[in-house]
């Protein structure tokens, strides 16, 4: 215990004499299926996502890619040119970046893309020798040979840390340049990066070398580390690659809109997307939930074989039928099916499993297809407050906070978000209104609608046309300019009337329209905004459970240490140390059948940062109390509890006072 | 004057090509003379851009000595140094010899004394050069003093070590011949800059003016002269004193002094008018620091100053590093006062006046607390002090875990000192903040969460 911290694990190579339950059983049957099913469903998915992402990163690397070849043109620049990648606290999406850089350019023939990041090595021979070998083991592999010397074809030997080796294998293959991304400079010791970057700017005339350096921080701070000499022999350019709020808001939106099989529901994005915010910039953890959401949805809920779009009645065993009658969502179908009279209906589901099949088909799809209605409808509402956005004092929401809107059921034509969107539809002038049609034509309304938005679209546009022919404008009369409030005192009472701005004929023609249009996208909004919850068996379709997500993505290691410790009955369920409440609420206290080291955690909580080692061990040897142990077990259960404390963590040897150890770790934090 | 050191004509190319350096060079024509007898060590000192590397390389090429010359800055280790010098050996006599093939180890300086006998044997006068010796990376404590002596083993053997501020007896031999390359003098500079004028339009001024290229060479080896003479006065004397540095700021300051020239405001030999209408440019000292960001020369008017990339961190990333800062810069004894909620009261009475705080100011002379430099704190203590400052509830996960490891990563949080510091599973690790967490970082942080960092700092 002293001296390991940590320990293989070697099972014994037999199996156990029980035989094991290889075939599936019960509900977890159709797990094959499942599986599949999982597959096909996110594979398209990721797909996709993997197209937004490779977008994200696509103007970066444009503008990287001009860059070095603007370097390779530059025959002799005065200095090395470097390439700063402002990457934002979290460097793995500049990985992301650096990786698929490099992998265009290593397809090219004139160009050397290497990488080095600080664990490359500890001093500057070790980092040069990995340089070099990273440089010229690309086409033919050299052997990683531990010899100092390598070499040369001119009998000259050279040390293999010895960058005339780079030099000579860029003018024997006519490279133009040796690209070298240096990983996260934060990590680096400042004077290991600034010797380096000046030793290659010793060998610049040689080689052509562009640097590419990440900065998570800022490119003064890296200024600030680097010595002058270093300073001078770069010749920097700065380049954002982090991805904006705006990007990630893309790559959420292609996820939403995209999928027509099972949508994440409110609180699971709303869990997701805060932890996004909250703790990490990188878009990468975002599909990884998204995926950890479909796996845990399709391999943990047996009910997702429904959800498989050509299934047939016969491939599913009647079990699966059992579950799927105690879904909350089917029992309230059923109430509301009583309710309605229609016993004989409920009798024929709960009865036969064929009618429960068409019916469960039947409303999975029609979920569906409002679900995928729905959400080019979240899309349009986006864009028109966007486009609103300029003129108006509305509040704008992200894509993806509508669509926890959506999804919770709360975005009704009766929101106030929706409510003022309309309103300020009603007051825009001609040249707003042009821009909001712009954005509702690009295939957003349905057929119904298609053909009403058509017309007056035309009747609006047409009158927009003659005010301009005439040079007159447009006004709406539910605009405030146009109308005046005026108080008359009539019999000592103010009276408050409303005063028109006198409109002409044509501006009542437009504020008509414009009510028409308001209208027709509230019809619209309404027929196509609905609360999921309201459908029977939506618990398949909207995925909504934050506890696998939670627990796997946000372990509390701390704290399932310190809860093991302080009540392990929780984790033992041994009748010996249950609490003293009969029905389990009362609380933990400390008994002498719980394991030694859990009593002596809970002794060492209610001490001070010192604790004297004598007091707690008679403390202990009380608790323990008379078990049938002799003084020397007690005292060697006291001593392997207290090393396993010192193991976990919790206590250190002090030289503050003699015969104490000092408390390391506090509880609840 | 007996026999001439050099033929005439070589001095003269010589001198042609390094102005000003007719000293040196003759020095160096009478110490390193290819007829005479020659010292067996040479030292060659002065500060940097005084031409030391390159006069004694284009001399070795002109008078045709066999050289070989090792910039020891390349070099990596002492033993890069020795190998690279065999090897420059070697390949120089190879050159015009029978190229054989030369193996051998060179892992020490009495390995180097040895393969350089082997190599020398019965040559002719041979002169190695080592260029910046003193900026020999991990060199040997006897590298210089053992360079020095190379040739009194080896005969017909001449060392010349390049160095930029000798110490005395540095070879710990006397009598060692020295050649100083002083710094160049304003007229030295001014004659040497004038040598190549820099245009004073870059596209060709339109065909009505009759401004033909000859004029244009006129006006431009008048003006640039003078222009680099006012530069030298106003920055350069102080704080360009070397070539280099000098010839950098000139042409940095060359293109926006001549641009009302070129848009027609003044004629070219306006140049006091200049001078008084760009005083500015004269006494603005930015060009004078160096920047990785080169500054963007764009064909528009002048460089826009972008605003610096920054990237913000992530919330709870932020209130962890006011938390660090705090139990960085707070001792610990005041933490019950301060991060209690009990004692929210006390706190708050700070502002009011308490029989201390008033006018006087105490006898006691203390340096402010955030101008000190930052102490070491627990894990514990910081994650109990972001409990307390957090205006919601924490659910401790792992995530809290992962922005400490991001912001060791960036350096801004440092695992410090003590034993096993180097272990991640050391129970009760101090650490600290970095030193590029200072006052106002926080402070800015703190104010971007709209969190009063001024109540919970000890004053």
């Amino acid at each position: 215990m002293e001296y390991e911290k940590c320990y293989v694990y070697e099972p014994e190579d037999h199996r156990p004499a029980k035989r094991r339950k290889v075939e599936p059983q019960g509900l977890h049957g159709s797990w094959n299926v499942r599986r599949e099913a999982y597959e096909t469903a996110w594979g398209t998915q990721e797909a996709q996502f993997n197209e937004k992402l490779g977008d994200l990163n696509a103007n970066a690397i444009y503008k990287l890619t001009t860059f070095l070849d603007e370097a390779t043109r530059d025959s002799n620049p005065s200095g090395i040119p470097a390439a700063i990648l402002s990457t934002g606290p979290e460097g793995s999406s500049s990985t992301g970046v650096i990786d698929q850089l490099s992998r265009e350019q290593n397809a090219q023939k004139r160009r050397v893309f290497i990488r080095i990041s600080a664990s490359t090595g500890t001093n500057l021979k070790a980092l040069l020798k990995a340089i070099i070998q990273k440089a010229t083991s690309r086409q033919d592999g050299i052997d990683d040979e531990d010899e100092e010397v390598t070499t040369q074809k001119r009998g000259v030997k050279l040390l293999n840390y010895d960058l005339q080796l780079l030099a000579d294998y860029v003018s024997e293959r006519q490279l133009e340049q040796v690209a070298i991304a240096v990983g996260d400079t934060e990590a680096f010791d400042s004077d290991l990066l600034s010797d380096l970057i000046e030793s290659l700017g010793y060998w610049h005339d040689r080689i052509h070398i562009v640097l590419l350096l990440s900065v998570a921080t800022s490119a003064s701070s890296l200024q600030q580390r680097l010595s002058r000499a270093a300073v001078t022999c770069t010749k920097g350019q700065l380049f954002d690659v982090a991805p904006s709020d705006a990007q990630i808001e893309g790559v959420v939106e292609t996820v939403i809109t995209d999928s027509s099989i099972t949508w994440p529901g409110a609180d699971l994005m709303n869990l997701v997307l805060e932890r996004q915010s909250d703790y990490i910039q990188s878009i990468d953890g975002l599909p990884l939930s998204l995926k950890y959401a479909h796996m845990s949805h399709y391999y943990a809920n047996a009910l997702t074989v429904f959800l498989i779009p050509d299934i047939k009645f016969a491939d599913i065993p009647s079990d699966h039928f059992d579950a799927l009658r105690n879904v909350d969502s089917f029992r309230q179908h059923c109430r509301h099916l009583l309710d309605n009279g229609q016993g004989s209906q409920v009798r024929d589901l709960l009865e036969s499993n064929s009618v429960l099949f068409t019916l469960a088909r039947h409303k999975i799809r029609e979920l569906q297809t409002r679900l995928d209605g729905m959400m080019p409808v979240i899309n349009l509402l986006y864009q028109i407050q966007g486009t609103l956005q300029g003129y108006s004092t509305l509040p704008t929401r992200y894509l993806s906070k509508l669509y926890k809107l959506a999804m919770s059921g709360r975005l009704t034509s009766d929101a106030s978000l929706i409510r003022s969107m309309l309103l300020a539809i009603r007051k825009s002038q001609p040249e707003i209104i042009g821009f909001v049609f712009l954005v509702c034509s690009t295939g957003f309304i349905r057929d119904p609608y298609m053909s009403r938005f058509v017309t007056v679209r035309r009747d609006i546009n047409r009158l927009i046309g003659q005010a301009a022919e005439e040079n007159q404008e447009l006004h709406s009369a539910d605009h405030v300019q146009n109308s005046t409030l005026r108080t008359t005192i009539v019999a000592q009472k103010v009276e408050l009337s409303k005063q028109k701005a006198t409109l002409s004929k044509r501006d009542e023609a437009y504020t008509k329209l414009l009510r028409q249009f308001s209208d027709l996208l509230e019809e619209y909004f309404t027929a196509s905004l609905i609360d999921p919850k309201a459908f029977p068996f939506h618990e398949l379709v909207v995925y909504d459970l934050r506890s696998p997500y939670r627990e796997t993505f946000t372990p509390r290691p701390r704290q399932a240490i310190e809860r093991a410790l302080a009540a392990p009955h929780d984790y033992l369920d041994c009748d010996c140390c249950a609490p003293d409440g009969a029905d389990g609420n009362g609380e933990a206290t400390l008994s002498a059948s719980q394991p030694a080291t859990a009593v002596l955690y809970q002794l060492y909580l209610e001490s001070g940062s010192l604790i004297n080692v004598s007091d707690l061990r008679q403390a202990f040897l009380a608790v323990l109390g008379d078990e049938g142990r002799s003084e020397d077990e007690n005292i060697a259960l006291f001593q392997r509890a207290l090393a396993e404390l010192k193991c976990l963590g919790f206590v250190k040897g002090t030289r503050k006072r003699v015969g104490h150890v000092a408390k390391v770790a506090w509880r609840g934090l | 004057m007996g026999i001439p050191l050099l033929p005439d004509e070589l001095m003269l190319m010589l001198t042609e090509q390094w102005p000003c350096r007719e000293t040196q060079i003759t020095r160096l024509a009478s110490l390193l003379s290819p007829t005479r007898n020659n010292p067996s060590i040479l030292t060659i000192y002065g500060p940097r851009a005084t031409g030391k590397s390159d006069i004694v390389r284009s001399y070795l090429k002109a008078t045709t000595l066999r050289h070989a010359i090792v910039r020891c800055r390349e070099c990596v280790t002492g033993r890069h140094l020795l190998e690279r010098t065999v090897a420059a050996v070697h390949q120089s006599l190879a050159e015009e010899e029978d190229a054989q093939e030369y193996n051998g180890r060179c892992e020490s300086i009495s390995a180097l004394v040895v393969h350089l006998q082997r190599l020398l044997e019965g040559k002719k006068k041979f002169v190695l050069v080592f260029d910046r010796v003193d900026k020999q990376r991990d060199a040997p404590p006897t590298l210089l003093p053992a360079l020095a002596r190379l040739g009194e083993f080896i005969p017909n053997l001449t060392t010349v070590l390049i160095v930029q501020h000798p110490p005395p007896r540095f070879l710990h031999q006397a009598g060692v011949p020295h050649i100083h390359f002083t710094s160049y003098t304003r007229p030295q500079s001014l004659a040497i800059l004038s040598r190549n004028p820099a245009d004073i339009f870059v596209d060709a001024p339109p065909a009505e003016l009759e401004y033909d290229d000859e004029t244009h060479q006129e006006d431009k080896t008048w003006l640039w002269p003078r222009f680099c003479a006012a530069v030298w006065d106003s920055l350069g004397q102080n704080v360009a004193r070397d070539f280099v540095s000098f010839r950098d700021v000139c042409n940095k300051l060359w293109r926006p002094f001549v641009a009302p020239i070129v848009k027609g405001d003044f004629g070219t030999r306006d140049f006091s008018r200049l001078v008084v209408n760009q005083r500015k440019l004269f006494q603005d000292e930015s060009v004078l620091l160096d920047s990785i960001i080169a500054p963007v020369t764009t064909s528009a008017d002048t460089p826009t100053s972008k605003p610096a990339i920054q990237h913000e961190l992530p919330y709870h990333a932020k209130w962890l590093l006011i938390a660090a800062y705090l139990a960085s810069f707070n001792p610990p004894r005041f933490d019950a006062l301060y991060f209690m909620k009990s004692t929210e009261r006390k706190r708050r009475k700070k502002g009011g006046g308490t029989a201390r705080s008033g006018g006087r100011p105490s006898q006691k002379r203390t340096v402010p607390r955030h101008l000190l430099a930052p102490s070491q704190f627990t894990l514990d203590r910081v994650l109990a002090i972001l409990h307390a400052i957090l205006p919601h509830d924490l659910r401790t996960t792992i995530d809290i875990y992962t922005q400490i490891a991001t912001l060791a990563g960036l350096k801004l949080l440092i695992r410090s000192g003590g034993i096993g510091s180097a272990d991640p599973l050391e129970p009760g690790s101090k650490w600290k903040v970095g030193t590029s967490v200072r006052w106002e970082y926080v402070q800015s942080l703190a104010r971007s969460l709209k969190f009063d960092i001024a109540d919970y700092v000890v004053e």
